[in-house]
């Protein structure tokens, strides 16, 4: 063991600057944010959605990982599992972010007005599971059980830093398989409360795997962010190479490009089919300006990163994939804004207020980093599969 | 708990033992140039008469017409379409396993890439036959499928499903036949070279078009298989969303729903991992290949159709909720018939062998034993028969007029035909494992143990 | 025959070996050389000093070339030679053509790299190389690993090749070849081959004839086109009088259809009085007259009426209508000759509907006026 002893860095903490940096905007933001709810609550409401969905997705996506390490027995991300074990603990934020929003449900989703509901026959059939209490009840299911997960993933890979044991992985693999069930169904229903409600009439099936993929391929950005520029600072451990890099690269890759086919096929059906239930959804997207966004999105979200990552020395180059990884959380911000705003208004606004939450919520990542990297260690020392994650080769 | 705890620091062998590459070569080719058993010419006697079976209805239907099936209206498309999906959905496995596996570095996938990719074609084959026929007058299905200039000036319609589907399946039966045979080249050039007969020598080596193992050519080659194997995985998805497509963008209740793309794939890598895992038993058994087709081959096999069998329960549940959720009258009549209406039989039948039947994998018991993994495989397969059969046919036989409502009865040309089709299957596959490596010889040799440099150091900027 | 040396090859027992090998050749400077081995061993190729393959900028012009290509093709299909309207989209549907484009796209891809690796990179099919057939090939196609120095290297020399391979610790071979193995080229214009060739044209050229003019026409082939229907004009022995054709059942009419009260004996004089134009010239209505006029009229009165048609000589003539007799018939007179007919005129009641035929007259009335011009219509 003693070799690997002489190759890692098992901690280290956040430079000052970044973590000042954490805090200005975490405040900056906050300050926007109450701001925004003083002067147009109802505005401000809209954009915490998407603030909090954006920081749901993170959350949710890192613990998803984390889960997918253990059950695929994949090892290239083994040095790196703290990064997402840190970035799981934002479950916390997500949580209180939501709490504004239940003095707003009111404002936000059109099916909490009885008056509404009473006079139209599809709401009232939905009503069953579009009501304020079972609403409230699934967010409180869904949150203790991913809290639950997180913390006993985090508690077992903790635990094995001092003690090594090999049966606390075998104790998170049985946890991932159960966990990945869970989560499927957990995440399906959160996007459907709180995205596609917004929009009480329209449906899709496919919804839940659209966010859930916007989701997973926004932790894995962020993730990816992380991991190149604190390895580029030394960070994790010495001789980390290209083959690394070119996995995160890769798979990044490949979630983008699974984003864009499930996009691509939702709105292609609805496109082919016409039906006036489902093709108003996509039109209210495609006037006002909206059609700007939408085309942006493409763009943002798909065609540039691909050609960006698509050759093989692309995927390796680090700056390159700090720069994509950047602009993949951009692009999940625009999308969830794209997903949202067209309910508050029908033309695309923009102003501090829309500002205020992505701040926030930059911030609250940095500082919710920085203070875990200041009491654990931010590599998994005693993980049995450490060293083939240091060694590993293409 | 089992009180065994695995070594995750070391990594799960590909091959049991440390065989020799002449040893893996032997293995390998034994069953190439040893004359068959006996039960090998017991099993393409069977497979013989249901081929033969398959040809006698094709005749007949080539003699009388579409006619002699059991389809009409409102049921309109009955088994050719079903045992259509159900083929091309099988034959998702082979190029799943070569490609998406290769690429997220599986190295398991080694010993039974090869033969997964001739089932896939075998199984397109299958396919192909279904919708080539169903056309009613295939003679002259060429003047239709494909755009081609013509003194009647007109083309194709290429805003239409079945057309995508036309170059889908043409696209995807010529991307993995090349990705078959580039693989074969540096076998069927050991091949040559352990040739015997001058018949054999010249057949191989004209097939190996002269590979001579070269570094300068390795390079370029695992390069290539790189970029196919990125070409096939998206390749792979897009064939059965397009035959999804040909569903999904009508507006027939029961078929236009979002998520049928990523739920047809995943139905499809389910059941041509089952079939997979049922062929590779047998012949794993019949050519003593248990050391380079390891348990823990199958077990992984057992796990990935445990993960899409859920994944597509997960899509039946979420379209039924999504049909009472729509709000929509006839969407959740279609669903609520299904499950309750005349064919409540083919609902439940596919519920239990696709969504309830690979919950028994959750046991490590039932994953490791040959036995059950054999007889779960072939419930997942009738499984997914049948939910073809309920997309297809349920949402049909109840039009949007009760007065055009109907009930589809297959009549023994369907059954004919479908017989005649695992005929065709398994004939191929009995030829190719007498006639053909089974077993990709110079991958193997790639991932035994001791087959690499033993550091990574050498300069390598691989 | 005289036998030339090829090359010096060494056997090897290791991957590690291979590399130390492929490392120490490549050190000394060696370009002509090439290691062989059973599978693609890691690091192989940095140690050899290969550089990155270009085979991934033929897949990418591959791609970008079907792709562009298939949807150029499917939008100058839908939008310029051959528009229709499906299912009520635009011409330019292009979410449609994606999938088409898709595929084709990974096509040419997947092809345009095998092709051009086979092709060009390796410079297959050659089964003529000199190591073809040799001991040495044998053994790396099965287990072992082995290094060449060809002889035509520049700084190829026996002694110290063989040197370098034994000291690295390879088992040294070597291998001929005959100058004429290597140069043999099959000739085109064999006259065998051109025979091959003809006998396939002809074979493709009588089995395409076969199968479009003969074999489409056998049962069951023809089944489509061989129906139990009876055609018009045939006859039956269905019917007494033989005649497949039937008459409407009698004292029916059409719906839509008013029955004309007068016939050929009439006077058209007399019967014009009684009746009445009911349509009023209009714009569209005269352009539909000038239509009907042009189609069933003008073959025999002329493009104007003048009655100067081709037909003018090689018939009855056919009589001007700018006649003073013609010009004061009331419109009913000109309606009823139209209807009826009139000596060898047919009536035209049966092609043109009966605002049709107004249209006509009205239009016949405005040729008329254009012919017999006053100074009034001038001002």
């Amino acid at each position: 063991m003693s070799a690997l002893d002489n190759v890692i860095i098992p901690k280290k903490e956040l430079p000052a600057n970044v973590v000042r940096l954490g805090w200005i905007l975490t405040l900056a933001g906050l300050a926007l944010a109450v701001l925004s709810y003083m002067t147009d609550a109802n505005r401000a409401a809209f954009n915490n959605v998407i603030g909090f969905t954006f920081l749901a997705s993170i959350a949710v996506g890192a613990v998803f990982f984390i889960a997918l390490e253990y059950i695929a027995g994949a090892v290239w991300t083994t040095p790196f599992r703290r990064v997402l074990e840190f970035l799981g603990m934002l479950l916390i934020p997500t949580l209180l972010m939501a709490i504004p929003l239940f003095f707003k449900l009111h404002d936000v989703y059109h099916w909490t007005h009885a008056d509404a509901v009473a006079t139209d026959k599809i709401l009232q059939a939905k009503a069953p599971y579009l009501n304020e209490m079972s609403f409230m009840t699934r967010f409180v299911i869904f949150m203790v059980l991913w809290l639950a997960f997180y913390f006993i993933f985090r508690q077992n890979s903790l635990k094995q830093d001092g003690n090594k044991d090999q049966k606390l992985t075998k104790k998170n693999i049985a946890l991932a398989a159960a966990f990945i069930p869970v989560l499927a169904i957990s995440i399906s229903l959160f996007s459907i409360d709180w995205l596609m409600s917004l929009e009480p009439h329209w449906f899709s099936t496919m919804f839940g795997v659209y966010y859930f993929t916007g989701t997973i391929l926004t932790a894995l950005a962020v993730t990816t962010y992380f991991v190149v520029s604190l390895s580029q600072k030394g960070y994790f451990f010495k001789g980390i190479n290209e083959n690394h890099y070119y996995s995160f690269g890769a798979l990044m890759f490949g979630l983008l490009s699974f984003w864009a086919y499930i996009a691509f096929s939702q709105f292609m059906l609805i496109w082919y089919a016409n039906l006036p239930e489902e093709n108003f959804w996509y039109i209210e997207r495609w006037q006002h300006g909206w059609e700007y966004v939408s085309i942006a999105i493409t763009l943002i979200h798909f065609w540039i990163p691909y050609f960006m990552l698509v050759s093989r020395p692309s995927k390796m180059n680090p700056a390159n994939l700090k720069r994509m990884a950047a602009l993949l959380v951009f692009a999940h911000f625009l999308d969830l804004y794209w997903l949202v705003m067209p309910t508050y208004n029908n033309a695309p606004v923009f102003g501090y207020h829309e500002l205020a939450f992505p701040v926030l919520c930059i911030g609250l990542i940095i500082v919710f980093f920085a203070l875990q990297a200041k009491r654990f260690n931010l590599v998994p020392v005693g993980d049995p599969k450490l060293q083939r994650g240091i060694d590993f080769h293409l | 708990m089992s009180s065994t705890v695995l070594d995750y620091s070391k990594e799960i062998p590909v091959v049991e033992g440390v065989p020799s590459a002449s040893q893996l070569d032997e293995t390998i080719v034994k069953p190439i140039n040893d004359f068959p058993q006996r039960n090998w010419f017991i099993g393409l006697a069977i497979t013989g008469t249901m081929l033969g079976i398959g040809g006698l209805s094709l005749a007949w239907l080539l003699y009388k017409g579409v006619g002699i099936w059991g389809i009409n209206q409102p049921v309109a498309w009955g088994f050719d379409v079903v045992n259509f999906v159900f083929w091309v959905g099988i034959g998702h496995a082979g190029t799943l396993i070569s490609a998406i596996l290769f690429l997220l570095r599986q190295k398991w996938r080694t010993g039974i890439a090869r033969f997964a990719e001739a089932m896939t074609l075998f199984a397109v084959l299958c396919a192909v036959q279904f919708v080539i026929f169903h056309t009613g007058r295939p003679w002259l299905a060429m003047a239709w499928l494909f755009p081609y200039p013509n003194q009647h000036g007109v083309w194709v319609n290429f805003t239409s499903p079945l057309e995508w589907d036309v170059f889908a399946v043409n696209t995807y039966f010529t991307v993995s036949a090349v990705f078959w045979y580039i693989g074969l080249i540096p076998d069927f050039a050991s091949l040559r070279d352990r040739a015997t007969t001058t018949i054999k020598k010249t057949i191989f080596a004209v097939l190996s078009l002269g590979w001579r193992f070269s570094n300068r050519h390795w390079q370029h080659y695992e390069r290539a298989y790189l970029i196919m194997a990125g070409f096939a995985t998206p390749l792979v998805l897009s064939v059965h969303t397009i035959v999804s497509f040909d569903f999904a963008v009508s507006i027939i209740p029961g078929w236009h729903t979002t998520i049928f793309p990523p739920y047809f794939v995943a139905g499809a890598i389910f059941s041509g991992f089952a079939m997979v895992q049922n062929v590779l038993i047998i012949t794993r058994k019949a050519f003593k290949f248990e050391h380079l087709i390891t348990m823990d081959t199958i077990e992984k096999m057992n796990k990935i159709m445990l993960v899409t069998g859920t994944m597509v329960g997960y899509a039946y549940i979420m379209e039924f909720f999504i049909a009472w959720y729509s709000g929509n009258a006839t969407e959740l009549f279609v669903f609520i018939n299904r499950a309750t209406g005349p064919y409540w039989w083919a609902y439940w039948t596919m519920m239990t062998c696709n969504l309830i039947a690979p919950q028994l994998f959750w046991s490590k018991k039932v994953r490791t034993s040959l036995l059950a993994s054999f007889i779960l495989a072939i419930f997942v397969n009738i499984g997914m028969w049948f939910e073809r059969f309920v997309i297809i046919v349920t949402s049909l036989h109840r039009d949007f007029l009760p007065s055009s409502w109907g009930m589809f009865v297959p009549t023994m040309w369907d059954f004919g035909l479908l017989i005649g089709s695992f005929g065709l299957f398994f004939t191929l596959v009995l030829l190719f494992v007498k006639f053909l490596p089974a077993i990709a010889m110079a991958e193997i040799k790639a991932v035994v143990p001791g087959a690499q440099p033993s550091h990574h150091g050498n300069g390598a900027s691989h | 025959m005289e036998k030339k040396l090829y090359s010096i090859n060494a056997i090897y027992h290791t991957p590690n070996d291979i590399i130390r090998a492929a490392k120490a050749v490549r050190d000394a400077g060696y370009t002509k050389f090439d290691v062989h081995t059973p599978y693609p061993v890691h690091g192989l190729d940095g140690a050899m000093g290969l550089k990155e393959t270009k085979l991934g900028f033929v897949t990418l012009a591959a791609g970008i070339l079907g792709a562009v290509g298939m949807i150029s093709f499917a939008s100058w299909v839908a939008v310029v030679d051959y528009p229709q309207v499906i299912g009520g989209k635009p011409y330019w549907s292009w979410p449609a053509f994606v999938p088409v484009t898709y595929e084709i796209a990974v096509l040419l891809a997947v092809l345009g790299t095998v092709g051009a690796m086979i092709a060009f990179f390796f410079k297959f099919p050659n089964t003529s190389h000199p190591l073809h057939d040799t001991p040495y090939m044998k053994k790396v196609s099965s287990d072992k690993f082995g290094v060449t120095i060809q002889a035509e290297d520049p700084q190829f020399d026996e002694k110290k090749v063989r040197d370098l391979l034994k000291t690295t610790g390879g088992e040294v071979e070597e291998v001929h070849y005959t100058e004429e193995f290597l140069t043999f080229k099959p000739n085109t214009f064999e006259p065998k081959f051109l025979l091959l060739l003809a006998g396939i044209a002809l074979a493709t050229s009588a089995g395409g004839y076969l199968y479009f003019n003969k074999v489409l026409y056998l049962p069951p082939f023809d089944w489509m086109v061989e129906q139990p229907r009876f055609d018009v004009q045939s006859t039956t022995d269905l019917f007494d009088d033989g005649l497949t054709m039937r008459l409407p059942v009698e004292g029916t009419i059409a719906r839509g259809f008013m029955p004309y009260p007068y016939t050929l004996g009439a006077k058209a004089d007399s019967v014009g009085k009684l009746l009445v134009n009911p349509v009023v010239k209009t714009a569209a209505s005269l352009d539909l007259g000038k239509r009907k006029y042009l189609t069933y009229c003008s073959p025999c009165h002329g493009n104007f009426g003048s009655g100067d048609s081709r037909m003018n000589g090689q018939f009855p003539n056919p009589p001007t209508l700018h006649s003073d007799k013609v010009r004061t018939w009331p419109d009913g007179a000109i309606f009823h000759t139209i209807t009826v007919g009139q000596n060898v005129m047919p009536g035209y009641q049966y092609q043109l509907s009966r605002e049709e035929r107004w249209a006509v007259v009205n239009y016949i009335r405005t040729l008329q006026r254009a012919y017999n011009a006053k100074e009034s219509d001038l001002q």
